[in-house]
């Protein structure tokens, strides 16, 4: 039994390479890298205790406790040491964004409200300090995406190694970005000091009021774009608008919206206005998302969510945004674990963690920083787990990467190599013994 | 209704129902449970610690529970001092900083503690025991700081750690030069460089020594002379730039770059006073032998960067690298966010750079109490010391770890087990 076991696996391995290699490429087990003895959290099927990953060809080959290391693969002794796919941060500036306060590096946020034909893919910057600082901790992936207005623009997947845009990008577009109307009056340049001497309620209806005003304008731009999708099929409109263009296959529910929204209101607000006009929704934010679970499992809406961050109201409880992630789960809402930022991407795992101390689990933690955005942005084919066929996106490292003392020792994306210099470590070296 | 009544009545109501304090006078055992004494009896394995009259009384392994103590089980827990955040803009709402001009070295952040801010009680959850609430850095001299103790419920002038020694904020570089935010309306305001930076500070102690000497000539007429000479007048704002140049005021300095920080050292080594910590202190890696000489502590953050352009330099390694260069380091919040969980900041420094866990440690408990000057009191698990404790589920550093209790001066300001029955959100009255 155990013979034809093993059997049974070499053919499936030696099929997962035929899958992976045109035959010609076949030769010997060039580029084969085989990562051993090492704990795996394939994250996909259960943790491996200790086990081997081959990854050949820029996939993976086989995971399993007793996958056979091909003749000539290079072998990596992973004993000690643990095995995850590479991480997926759902929400970030990365590649958009520099130095935050210098507006000559940053492009996140263009100008007006209305930017449906930014496109997130088109100004990722290959060569940004921020990537190597990311990957170093084990991300691999990222939703790079614009922000600001009400319609900030387009984001793209991209990966965390190549060297122009087009070899960044794992998936364009992923999602169109709405920002939910604040319903903040807009201020009246004539009038700059008035004072504002509006009760509680007057202020409410008037934001109400502003709110349903801006998702007007939204409405009425999908409806623009149907018409204007409906006349590019039939033989093209007189003109070409670009922001229609853009938004036509996001009315027609085939691209995502992400609306960003944290209060209650908003997120009921936005799965109203989704299911109105038959969009397909994602929220990002969603700080109070555990408040309307209901109608988000109802809509089957997912969430993304990042955890570090203060109660909504002074009345939540003080962990209100640590368990909003736990209470998600239980009531069987999707979502992914966001940084919601570029520069503290690398902090994505410990976010997970602090999730993970309020009550998720920690298996559902580490899908919510892979799988899970890997599968709402329609890439979990790809990227996500760690399962033969798969991108050979993955890391190692000394132990539970939840664990803020814990280093990532070697990272892969598309099966090579990444270097984990940064800028960081060259000016740790540079400096550390400096008398 | 005495003081003692008083105050137990104000956590009683901060709690909700609480035994444990209706109990004042009992002693508290914390029985059971691992406790990090970050003190010289290291890691106690299944040990207690007594607190009695809000001192820790006694600490050890074979340390039984005195009769009639309240009894906290920290069975499989981790028992630590509390944490101190040493830069924190807790609990003062709006009131962050006089902005008006580059010196205000008058104002005081005690006279503004906002003792309802719920954070306060949210920061207990994190584990913190001891604040060190500051300005802003939109001025060179901004004010005066509070060290606040946690003690959620109370007014806010039973909130300030009053044992705590006077301090001071200083601040250098873009904020202070308005790179980033010009407020709307505002005229422009000298400095706008790094060279007026320096300048500003440099006039203040000139004026300050002048001060300084008009009031000892004065004085030593007023002993001796048969005519009565008139005093000087008092001006307040001097008065403070004095008693830094007098050591009687700790400075807390706001700064990122190399070349500021050594300007700092320059000039306060010229006036004869002393940096009591750099804050943020970004490139402090690059000067490290320069800030370990100087004496000064050195509070950061654990891996902030690229948010402005002077934080460009900054690299996760400062802590490790300052450390490693004898500099007493503390990892600080600036986020009323990231102050609930200082404990995995500490974490970072054993990833980045291979500090010890037993230093990690430290650096937000005893050396932040040190650079408080509030090290005799609060820091470490020490017999004598104030009973400022948390009791984590698991190791602070460890992924699935959460504060249970935070006690301060002995008293239970924060139980999970009482919360999850409902969040005493407000204050005492």
């Amino acid at each position: 039994v155990r013979t034809l076991a093993k059997r049974v696996r070499v053919s499936a391995f030696l099929a997962a390479v035929i899958v992976a290699f045109p035959p010609a490429t076949l030769r010997a087990a060039d580029g084969v890298t085989a990562i051993t003895g090492a704990r795996i959290v394939t994250v996909s099927g259960p943790v491996i205790e200790k086990g081997t990953v081959v990854i050949a060809g820029g996939k993976i080959a086989a995971v399993g406790a007793d996958a056979i290391v091909p003749p000539g693969a290079t072998v990596i002794d992973g004993a000690g040491q643990t095995v995850y796919p590479g991480l997926v941060d759902g929400l970030t500036t990365l590649g958009l964004t520099e130095i935050g306060s210098v507006a000559g590096s940053v492009d996140v946020a263009e100008t007006g409200d209305v930017n449906p034909h930014a496109k997130a893919w088109i100004a990722v910057n290959a060569h940004s300090e921020l990537l190597p600082v990311a990957r170093a901790n084990g991300l691999t992936a990222a939703l790079a995406a614009p922000s600001g207005g009400l319609v900030s623009g387009q984001s793209a997947l991209i990966r965390m190694a190549g060297t122009t845009p087009d070899a960044l990008t794992l998936k364009q577009p992923v999602a169109m970005h709405v920002v939910y109307p604040s319903g903040r009056p807009q201020p009246d340049p004539s009038r700059p000091d008035e004072p504002d001497l509006k009760t509680f309620e007057e202020r409410q209806k008037e934001k109400k009021k502003n709110q349903q005003k801006d998702l007007r304008r939204l409405a009425n731009l999908l409806e623009e774009a149907k018409a204007y999708g409906e006349l590019l099929r039939s033989g093209g409109p007189a003109k070409p608008d670009l922001p229609m263009e853009s938004l036509a296959p996001v009315a027609r529910g085939e691209v995502p919206m992400v609306i960003r929204a944290d209060a209650e209101d908003d997120i009921r607000g936005a799965v109203a206005f989704a299911a109105e006009h038959g969009v397909k929704l994602i929220i990002a934010g969603g700080l109070e998302a555990w408040r309307c679970a209901d109608v988000l499992k109802e809509r089957d809406v997912p969430v993304l969510m990042n955890v570090e961050r203060l109660p909504a109201r002074e009345s939540d409880r003080y962990d209100a945004a640590y368990a909003n992630a736990a209470k998600l789960r239980a009531a069987g809402v999707r979502f992914a674990i966001v940084s919601d930022d570029a520069s503290q991407s690398r902090n994505l795992p410990y976010e997970a963690a602090m999730a993970r101390a309020y009550g998720l689990p920690a298996d559902a933690a580490i899908r919510a920083i892979t799988l899970s955005p890997a599968e709402i942005f329609g890439m979990a084919d790809r990227i996500g787990s760690l399962a033969p066929g798969k991108d050979a996106d993955l890391f190692m490292a000394t132990g539970d990467i939840m664990d803020a003392r814990v280093s990532v020792t070697h990272v892969f994306i598309d099966g090579v190599t990444q270097s984990l210099e940064t800028r960081h470590t060259r000016l740790y070296r540079e400096f550390k013994d400096r008398p | 209704v005495n003081a003692r009544t008083r105050s137990a009545i104000g956590a009683v109501f901060a709690l909700s129902a609480i035994t444990a304090v209706a109990a004042a006078d009992a002693p508290i055992a914390i029985v059971g449970g691992t406790i990090l004494t970050v003190g010289p009896q290291g890691t106690i394995e299944k040990g207690t610690v007594v607190i009695r009259d809000g001192k820790i009384a006694a600490v050890g392994k074979g340390v039984s529970a005195p009769a009639g103590a309240t009894v906290i089980d920290a069975t499989g827990r981790f028992v630590m001092p509390g944490i101190i955040d040493c830069h924190s803009h807790t609990a003062i709402e709006a009131d962050v900083n006089e902005c008006s001009d580059s010196i205000t070295a008058e104002v005081r952040i005690a006279d503004v503690i906002d003792h309802r801010d719920v954070n306060i009680y949210r920061e207990l959850a994190g584990g913190v025991t001891t604040i060190n609430v500051l300005h802003g850095s939109c001025n060179t001299i901004g004010g005066q700081n509070a060290v606040v103790k946690m003690r959620w419920g109370k007014p806010p002038e039973e909130l300030i750690f009053k044992e705590a020694p006077r301090g001071i904020k200083f601040a250098l570089g873009e904020n202070v030069k308005r790179s980033n935010y010009h407020p709307p309306g505002a005229a422009p305001r000298f400095p706008a460089t790094r060279m007026g930076v320096e300048a500003v500070l440099r006039e203040a102690f000139e004026e300050a020594r002048a001060y300084k000497k008009e009031w000892h000539d004065y004085e030593a007429k007023a002993g001796s002379a048969a005519d009565k000479p008139l005093p000087p007048r008092r001006n307040l704002r001097l008065e403070v730039l004095r008693d830094i140049l007098d050591g009687k005021v700790l400075v807390h300095a706001h700064c990122y770059r190399a070349d500021e920080i050594l300007m700092l050292i320059r000039v306060a080594e010229e006036f004869g006073f002393k940096i009591r910590t750099f804050q943020h202190v970004l490139e402090g890696y690059k000067v490290a032998s320069e800030i370990a000489r100087h004496g000064a502590g050195a509070s950061t953050f654990s891996d902030w960067w690229a948010y402005k352009m002077e934080a460009w330099d900054a690299i996760p390694y400062n802590a490790a690298i300052l450390a490693a260069h004898g500099v007493k380091v503390s990892m600080n919040s600036d986020s009323d966010e990231l102050a609930r969980r200082l404990y995995w900041e500490a974490a970072k420094a054993v990833k980045y750079g291979g500090v010890s866990e037993a230093e990690a440690l430290k650096m937000v408990t005893l050396n932040p109490a040190w650079q408080l000057g509030i090290d005799a009191r609060v820091g470490s698990i020490e017999v004598g010391k104030d009973a400022d404790i948390a009791i984590f589920s698991a190791h602070p550093f460890a992924p699935d770890t959460r504060v249970e209790t935070t006690l301060v001066d002995g008293v239970v300001y924060f139980d999970r087990a009482r919360d999850a029955a409902g969040t005493p959100m407000k204050a005492a009255p």
